[in-house]
């Protein structure tokens, strides 16, 4: 029997990968529920926003805080970039078959891809912890870096602002509307193609945040997108696609099982993972918390 | 009359220009290497070695009087792609050789083309013992680079004279992981028996997530650690090592193979590098005692490359195609069974001393270096000092 502080430990090393996934998946989800549009470039956006992070940061130096301008001008950037992409090409797509739209998001990826490859080269490419989060916590025997715990924090924080936006405001009713029926919400004087882009930007904004909140636990390096998007793939399809709390829950069932997976299959630790979502999309198709497409 | 004479000329010289294009024709060369994700941090400096020599040779007349070329293509790391891709080159580029691959999983791939279409290929990096293994040789295939016999027996020798008790491995799952763990292992036992491995952990290549790994690792309380998570791998494992306070259970006390003391390892990590491990690599452009053949190397290096720290893989990739290009000379032809022929027993000086291919077994005898990791003030990022070549003869069975 392995000792408690070692299982805790193992269950914070899930729980801190879940709130980085859940981050990405969200936004991912967030599209999916309001645009119907598998965003395979999602992946892409938050490659691009390590990348952004790590630029402003040679720029603006390593210094107290810099951090932080950089993780916000990353994910700005992003959002930015996503907002671009929404209104001036992914628009034209909306009539067409899902097919269409999954080809072009794919074409992003690919583009994307060259592109950072073109401005940041192949190498790997590395950011220091912020000042101020450097150090670590002892509890319960086991040592939990600070920077881990703020990334411990932040996740749920955002899950609630973001369920409290959802939930509370006139945007929020809005956006749950138009993943219900966008045709009557039109129909209703909404002006629901400013809310997709709306919610487009948002989305990036996520995917970019993640990225460049990533950057002191990972290095930054061609590749990642692909990495990640299977990932959060994994994590909406364990939770429910376009189910905002499935896709918490379905971060953490990942995080955890990836976590504890190695223990009982210490050479197989992504089977785990890909047999408990092979599980679910036999028992329950439409994910742990989705509800079976009408 | 003088426009007759002219016209003549000029016939001649066409004649001529063709007979002489094909006799200037290059030797081609195929360098399939990885140039994009983690493994590009020392696939890109390795391709810039096997460039540096063709540009020097082809500056002195190239070889049997022929320039020779480069063409180098993307692996992506991954066997079935450098396979491919060597098809690709054999097929479309016609090349006359190859040299080339970076990870233990595509070498013995592109090993397999080389056979089926009797070239020559040299492989400068990929070390799994299975490459020139009995049953995998064949007359065209041959290593200039370490193997994980000489890799894990050296590092075993350097952790057996540590006073620990407890030895854990960490090693990615695949040929280079496991070959080089294993022999880590088998020659601990036999040089260290009071040693024991309490722990092995197996993360797959390219594992992004680390911390589980490294928890379960730290449960089990080792005083000592071997890894040959290389390149970017060793990276992304050491920044989520650190703050868990990993290097500080362990005392420092690891060996890191897969050159994780490599200069490109040490400087992009900067200030996270885990200073006072062990580590190895293929080359140091800081080795004091070296010969003075080898300083001049790294001068001439630091100048093709434009770096002041010169990278520690063009090393690899030079050798690789110095090898190569003294084989056409011993058989004074380009033809594929004559270079095979010429390729065994072949020695060559090289910018690290005479390295000898073995006819045994196609090997080159070719040691690393190895040491303890340092601050030092006159860089800005850590270097092995003293910097030790261990000689890989007596670690060659």
């Amino acid at each position: 029997m392995p000792d408690p502080s070692f299982l805790f430990a193992q269950s914070l090393s899930g729980l801190t990968a879940a709130m980085f996934l859940f981050l990405i998946a969200s936004g991912l989800s967030l599209i999916f529920g309001v645009l119907r549009v598998l965003n395979f470039a999602h992946g892409s956006f938050y490659m691009l926003g390590a990348y952004l992070a790590y630029q402003v940061v040679q720029w603006v130096g390593t210094g107290t805080g810099r951090f932080w301008w950089a993780v916000i001008g990353a994910a700005l950037g992003i959002a930015i970039l996503g907002g671009l992409v929404e209104r001036l090409l992914l628009r034209h797509l909306y009539a067409k078959e899902e097919l269409y739209q999954l080809l072009f998001t794919y074409a992003l990826v690919l583009v994307l891809g060259d592109v950072a490859k073109r401005l940041w080269g192949t190498g790997q490419l590395s950011i220091s912890r912020p000042p101020g989060l450097t150090g670590a916590l002892e509890i319960f025997g086991t040592r939990l870096p600070h920077y881990n715990l703020f990334i411990l924090i932040l996740g749920p924080a955002i899950a609630l602002g973001f369920w409290a936006v959802l939930h509370r405001t006139r945007a929020g009713r809005y956006i749950r509307a138009a993943a219900q029926d966008r045709e009557m919400l039109g129909a209703l004087g909404v002006n629901v193609t400013s809310l997709y882009t709306g919610v487009f930007v948002i989305g990036s904004f996520l995917a970019g945040l993640g990225g460049a909140l990533v950057t002191p636990v990972k290095t930054v390096v061609p590749g990642m997108d692909v990495e990640i998007i299977v990932e959060a793939f994994i994590v909406v399809v364990i939770g429910g696609l376009g189910s905002f709390w499935g896709t918490f829950l379905g971060s953490i069932v990942y995080g955890q099982v990836l976590s504890f997976g190695i223990l009982i299959f210490p050479r197989f630790s992504i089977f785990s993972v890909f047999a408990l979502m092979a599980v679910v999309l036999i028992v329950r198709p439409w994910g742990l918390l989705g509800k079976p497409l009408r | 009359m003088q426009r007759r004479i002219a016209l003549v000329v000029l016939l001649a010289a066409a004649l001529l220009v063709p007979l002489g294009a094909s006799a200037q024709k290059p030797i081609k060369v195929g360098f399939p290497i990885i140039l994009s994700g983690p493994g590009a941090l020392f696939g890109e400096p390795a391709a810039k070695g096997a460039q540096m020599f063709v540009d020097e040779i082809n500056a002195k007349g190239g070889v049997l009087g022929r320039k020779m070329e480069l063409v180098v293509r993307d692996t992506k790391g991954q066997p079935d792609e450098a396979v491919r891709v060597a098809r690709e080159m054999i097929l479309k580029d016609n090349v006359d050789f190859l040299v080339g691959t970076l990870t233990s999983a595509e070498g013995p791939a592109v090993s397999v083309v080389a056979k089926e279409n009797k070239i020559v290929f040299i492989a400068p990096i990929p070390k799994t013992d299975q490459l020139t293994a009995p049953d995998k040789l064949h007359p065209y295939v041959f290593r200039v680079a370490s193997t994980t016999t000489i890799e894990g027996r050296s590092a075993a020798e350097i952790i057996a004279k540590w006073p620990v008790k407890r030895v854990a491995t960490i090693a990615p799952d695949y040929a280079y992981g496991q070959d080089v763990t294993k022999s880590f292992v088998e020659h601990l036992k036999k040089i260290a028996p009071q040693m024991e491995i309490v722990d092995q952990q197996w993360p797959k290549l390219g594992e992004n997530d680390y911390t589980p790994f490294i928890n379960a690792q730290m449960a089990k309380k080792p005083e000592a650690v071997f890894s040959s998570l290389w390149g970017g791998h060793f990276l992304n494992f050491t920044k989520q090592a650190r703050p868990l306070g990993y290097f500080d259970a362990i005392k420092h006390n690891m060996v890191a193979g897969g050159e994780g003391a490599s200069p490109e390892s040490t400087k992009a990590m900067g200030a996270d590098y885990p200073v006072g491990i062990w580590g190895n690599s293929y080359d140091a452009f800081y080795w004091d005692d070296a010969a003075t053949t080898h300083k001049e190397w790294i001068q001439k290096l630091a100048k093709y490359t434009k770096d002041e720290y010169p990278s520690s893989w063009p090393i690899q990739g030079y050798m690789g195609m110095q090898f190569l290009a003294e084989a056409i000379k011993k058989a004074n032809s380009t033809e594929s069974d004559k270079v095979a022929r010429a390729m065994l027993g072949l020695s060559v000086d090289t910018p690290i001393g005479k390295i000898t291919i073995r006819e045994k077994d196609h090997q080159a005898n070719r040691g690393q270096l190895y040491g303890k990791t340092v601050k030092d003030p006159k860089y800005p990022f850590a270097i092995m000092k003293p910097v030790t070549y261990v000689d890989p003869t007596k670690f060659m069975d």
